[in-house]
């Protein structure tokens, strides 16, 4: 056990255990990872959140603060320039273990806005590395960190060198980061959620950068992460982390084609993906990830289990499946020695029905009732305006930027410049984009909480529609009866000093609805239809954990029984699991009362999966409009096609799009000329820099709209098409 | 940068301009002035009403005290911006020949507090950070919270008390020796000087330097929390080179732009001291002219006061905008 392993491995931790203890007792937050990293290999560890893989790979180098984490058992070895060394035991030798950050292993983290030193220039902190290690004069160190930025892909090195954190976007951040990180070659990366904190099309940059960087640097990385789309895509093998222990352990084309262990297989189910049946429940897990102190002794997935048995109270043995695949699981206890290696397609009873070529396909599929509205809407066309609910022309939202002494305008920030949109009574419009990109303020124009400086917002109540654009905030307050709101960030959306009876209650009474006792009874109805408890009507916000948060902000924004709701990133905040759950929800609760809804997220697979129809926004223009599902099988505009593409899917070796679009989002106050999406389009021509495209209907779609000057003659990639290279998945997901 | 300079100077013009017209609006508010006080103070010395009325007038007609209060004010201030303090009517002598030594000894003080302040109260929070929960923090957060709470002319008194009681002294009280007071200056008035001034910096300074203790300690705390210090750690560096290099010009941030602040917090807290401890500061001579109503002698101090106010503020944003590149770059 104490012998160091052999060289093939960068990294090798041991049967790891951390604890932490506080006055409510001890915690043991790893409770016997055993990982290890090979030459040149990406392995993901994955999981959700609060499942102690942070505190795993910062253990490696020392980095958690102990006390108040002690590490009761265990060992790590890291291949070092000085041989295998075991790092545990050098906590004591803070020396020595400095020696070994940033030379033998380095480290990026999940938000590289706030990873750059503010006062530093990026130039400063990363020859300051170099220095640190090595003897080497200051002139040299610094052509090797221009030479790195220019690895990483940063725009004139020279020129970054000289510059603050707060002059780069993110994304570049996150490069500038990585530099820093790699700067003295070493062997292995850690890699902390390094794109969460990313727009869509950034991470697909990034991810392609640690890829193309494994190879030329040849080092390993050990990436943490929560989406299992970024490891599907990146890693080579996964290992699969639950409550501080390791759930299955396997490559990653095992891992998503056979996936043994129920936690992963319900990882996997959570995922809205793009091949997904639209508007139908996700299969999530139950429940949520319990606090440390309240998980089940045994098997610690018990609880949240379909298969749980009774045996699950002891500790599961891991079981090896194949070669390089296994999982800590009693579903496999005894088919492992009665069939062997075969053990792994041994599937348990409830999921055998499904097919196991894909798991992101093995989702319920329960057909909603009602006939879908866009399908028999789209004939009627958008003239029909007895069945929209919701028509706003040429909206527009102008920020001015003041400077100086005398605050004069000097600029203006256009947040939404000219967007005509309709929502037709029980449909669900999904806008999305990236951060930036004004799809926010659409929200706050519908709902009257910014003041629109141009064009018409039109809604109906129950009828007719009526303009609201500049009716004065008193007759709003009415018309705010019919329209509900949820909000990305549940926990600071919700007043953390008003019970939750006084929060779902307080439309109620400001609207008139009920009083006294009805107000109690009202709001305990809504808060079962949102599959909480009535009795926990006193209790305070931070009891409740992020999903149940966001459950009761939905209850809130239905009280007053709306017909309109918008959500602005309802579960973008939310771990996967949470997130099918309040999916699900949100889709329970269209069909039984017949919202109508504007759903705003980024992530354009949650989107499509809930719409009927998607608006993609860019830069305060809509470039795209049209059914959900035709937008990502054939989308018209290249902006729509970089986003499908820059979605990690959760299909390892799925060719992405070749050409990712180049850079970051430009400022929205000085907005390129002519198609706004010209500077970082691949397909951009002479006229794309001077004409500024309409959004015209495309071919002789009727309900489908684009704004590319190119429309007719591009043939761009659709989702569905990629799948069908790929081959399983997208014929069940792709059926029209 | 030359832009940002530019726009703090004109700021603060501007504050000097609006600060003159409220002191002097303010000082004019409660009724009567000076006259009647100084009727009244002549009739209870039973002066002969004639005489009073003709003292009284001529008081009026050489600072124009029947006129309009902006005549008044436009006149005081015009002869300020030449240099003229004013006439101090309490004391029958101008009001900068009052003011003189006890405004340098005043501002020299409270500069000197402020080294202070800054030399004991940011190594102490900074280390009490570093080693947070350890015995030097926990006693260090004990006698930071004892200095916020006692007020410094309870903290003046008890070293009264004690240097009586214990040390037999004799003259604690006071800048100087008794032989010096009257004395020009001198090396030697300088040497005494610096005798006395230490345990003044003391207890003038006490509060504050607890404050920014604390202060300190929890921005130390805040920045050793934040990613970019990580980054630091993972680059190898050494605890030194995180906590000075990477940790302290973040943390010291808010301590330097509260200079101008503390300015004349420490002002207003010396004079209380001064009073118990008998100090040639400006602050009772402040106390004193607004009791009296002595407009000019008021006004011109609270003016001063509020100039070196402006120019600690500016230095204080001058010297931020050097240390971080976020502020030299908004502007």
């Amino acid at each position: 056990m104490n012998s160091p392993p052999d060289t093939d491995k960068v990294l090798d931790i041991r049967n790891l255990q951390v604890s932490f203890s506080s006055i409510a007792g001890t915690t043991r937050a790893v409770n016997g990872v055993s990982l290890n990293v090979r030459s040149g290999e990406i392995v993901g560890l994955v999981g959700e959140s609060g499942c102690g893989k942070s505190v795993t790979i910062r253990s490696i180098v020392g980095l958690v603060p102990s006390p108040p984490a002690l590490f009761e058992d265990g060992e790590i070895w890291l291949r070092t320039r000085r041989g295998m060394t075991e790092t545990l035991s050098l906590y004591k030798n803070m020396k020595a273990l400095r020696q070994i950050r940033g030379r033998d292993v380095s480290m990026i983290f999940q938000e590289p806005m706030r990873s750059v030193h503010p006062m530093m220039t990026i130039g400063q902190q990363i020859t300051e590395g170099i220095l640190e290690h090595e003897v080497v004069d200051p002139a040299e160190a610094y052509d090797r960190t221009v030479e790195m930025l220019d690895l990483v892909g940063l725009p004139s090195p020279p020129a970054q060198m000289n510059r603050y954190a707060h002059e780069l976007s993110g994304g570049m951040r996150q490069r500038a980061l990585i530099a820093l990180a790699l700067v003295c070659h070493p062997q292995l990366l850690l890699a902390d959620e390094p794109t969460t904190a990313l727009d869509v099309t950034i991470q697909a940059q990034i991810l392609e950068l640690i890829r193309d960087l494994r190879e030329r640097m040849s080092m390993s990385v050990l990436l943490i992460t929560h989406n299992m789309g970024v490891v599907a895509n990146l890693a080579d093998r996964i290992s699969v982390m639950y409550l501080g222990r390791i759930m299955e352990t396997g490559t990653v084309e095992e891992i998503f084609k056979e996936p043994a262990h129920p936690y992963t297989q319900g990882l996997l189910a959570s995922m809205p993906s793009l091949f997904s049946q639209p508007k139908t429940h996700l299969q999530s897990l139950r429940g949520v990830v319990p606090e440390l102190a309240m998980a089940p002794k045994g098997c610690v997935f018990a609880d949240r289990c379909p298969h749980v048995m009774p045996i699950c109270d002891e500790t599961p043995p891991v079981v090896e499946l194949r070669a390089d695949h296994s999982a800590a699981c009693w579903l496999y206890d005894d088919v492992e020695a009665s069939q062997g290696p075969d053990a792994a397609t041994a599937q348990p009873s409830h999921g055998g029905d499904s097919t196991l070529g894909d798991a992101s396909q093995r989702v319920e599929v329960i057909p909603l009732t009602k006939t879908e509205p866009a399908a028999d809407a789209a004939q009627k066309k958008l003239a029909d305006s007895d069945t929209d609910q919701l028509q706003i022309e040429n909206v527009a939202l102008h920020y001015p930027i003041l400077r100086g002494l005398l605050r004069r305008q000097v600029g203006t920030v256009r947040a939404v410049d000219g967007v005509d949109l309709s929502i037709r009574r029980g449909e669900t419009l999904g806008l999305v984009g990236e951060s930036g990109c004004g799809k926010t303020s659409v929200g706050r124009l519908v709902t009257r909480l910014v003041e629109p400086s141009a064009g018409r917002i039109r809604f109906g109540a129950d009828g007719r529609l009526e303009e609201i654009t500049h009716i004065p905030q008193k007759e709003m307050k009415g018309v705010r009866r019919s329209m509900g709101m949820v909000f990305q960030d549940p926990l600071s959306s919700l007043n953390a000093r008003m019970n939750i009876r006084n929060i779902v209650g307080e439309p109620l009474m400001l609207h008139g609805m009920a009083r006294g006792s009805a107000v109690d009874e009202r709001v305990g109805e809504l808060l079962e239809m949102v599959g909480l408890r009535a009795a926990h009507q006193s209790r305070f916000p931070h009891a409740f954990s992020g999903g149940q948060r966001q459950r009761i902000a939905i209850a809130r924004a239905l009280a007053t029984e709306p017909s309109f709701l918008v959500a602005d990133e309802p579960v973008s905040a939310l771990d996967v699991s949470v997130q099918a759950q309040i999916l699900n929800l949100l889709l329970t609760l269209q069909q039984q009362l017949n919202l109508s809804m504007l759903f705003i997220a980024h992530d354009i697979a949650v989107v499509r999966h809930v719409s009927d129809r998607i608006a993609v926004m860019y830069l305060g223009k809509i470039v795209e409009l049209g059914n959900a599902r035709e937008i990502c099988v054939r989308p018209v505009h290249p902006y729509t096609e970089a986003l499908l593409a820059s979605i990690p899917l959760p299909m390892p070796g799925l060719a992405t799009l070749q050409e990712m679009p180049k850079g970051d989002l430009p400022d929205p106050a000085n907005p390129p000329t002519g198609c706004r999406f010209h500077t970082r389009c691949p397909y951009s021509q002479p006229i794309c820099e001077q004409e500024e495209p309409r959004l015209v209907p495309f071919a002789d779609a009727v309900d489908h709209f684009g704004a590319c000057h190119f429309q007719d003659e591009l043939h761009l990639q659709g989702v569905e098409e990629i799948g069908e290279i790929h081959g399983s998945a997208a014929a069940a997901g792709g059926e029209e | 940068m030359r832009t940002y300079i530019l726009q703090r100077f004109i700021q603060m013009i501007i504050v000097m301009i609006v600060v003159m017209l409220v002191s002097f609006i303010i000082v004019e508010l409660p009724p009567g002035d000076f006259l009647t006080t100084l009727s009244e103070q002549l009739t209870e010395q039973n002066v002969d009403p004639k005489v009073i009325d003709s003292t009284v007038e001529m008081y009026r007609a050489r600072y124009g005290l029947g006129e309009n209060w902006f005549i008044r004010f436009g006149k005081w201030a015009w002869s300020l911006m030449k240099g003229d303090m004013g006439y101090s009517m309490q004391h029958n002598r101008p009001a900068s020949e009052l003011m003189g030594e006890r405004l340098s000894l005043t501002i020299w003080i409270s500069i000197a507090t402020l080294v202070f302040m800054f030399v004991v109260a940011v190594p102490i929070g900074m280390l009490s950070a570093i080693k947070q929960y350890s015995a030097w923090d926990h006693s260090f957060t004990f006698l930071a919270l004892l200095g916020v709470s006692v007020p410094s002319f309870i903290t003046a008194l008890v070293f009264l008390l004690l240097s009586v009681t214990l040390l037999g002294a004799t003259t604690v009280a006071g800048l100087f020796s008794p032989e010096y007071v009257t004395a020009e200056w001198s090396w030697a008035k300088f040497v005494d000087m610096l005798k006395h001034v230490w345990i003044i910096l003391f207890i003038v300074g006490l509060g504050d330097t607890a404050s920014t203790i604390r202060v300190m300690r929890a921005r130390m705390l805040d920045t050793l929390g934040e990613p970019y210090i990580d980054t630091a750690r993972m680059k190898g560096l050494s605890g030194a080179k995180i906590y000075f290099r990477h940790a302290l010009r973040v943390a010291i941030n808010p301590i330097i732009s509260s200079i101008g602040l503390r300015f004349p917090q420490i002002i207003s807290g010396s004079t209380i001291v001064a009073i118990v401890l008998t100090l040639p500061l400006i602050g009772p001579l402040l106390l004193d002219a607004l009791l009296g109503e002595d407009v000019y002698l008021a006004c011109s101090i609270l003016v001063v006061l509020t100039l070196a106010l402006v120019i600690g503020n500016f230095l204080a944003d001058l010297a931020l905008a050097w240390l971080d590149p976020r502020i030299r770059f908004e502007s």
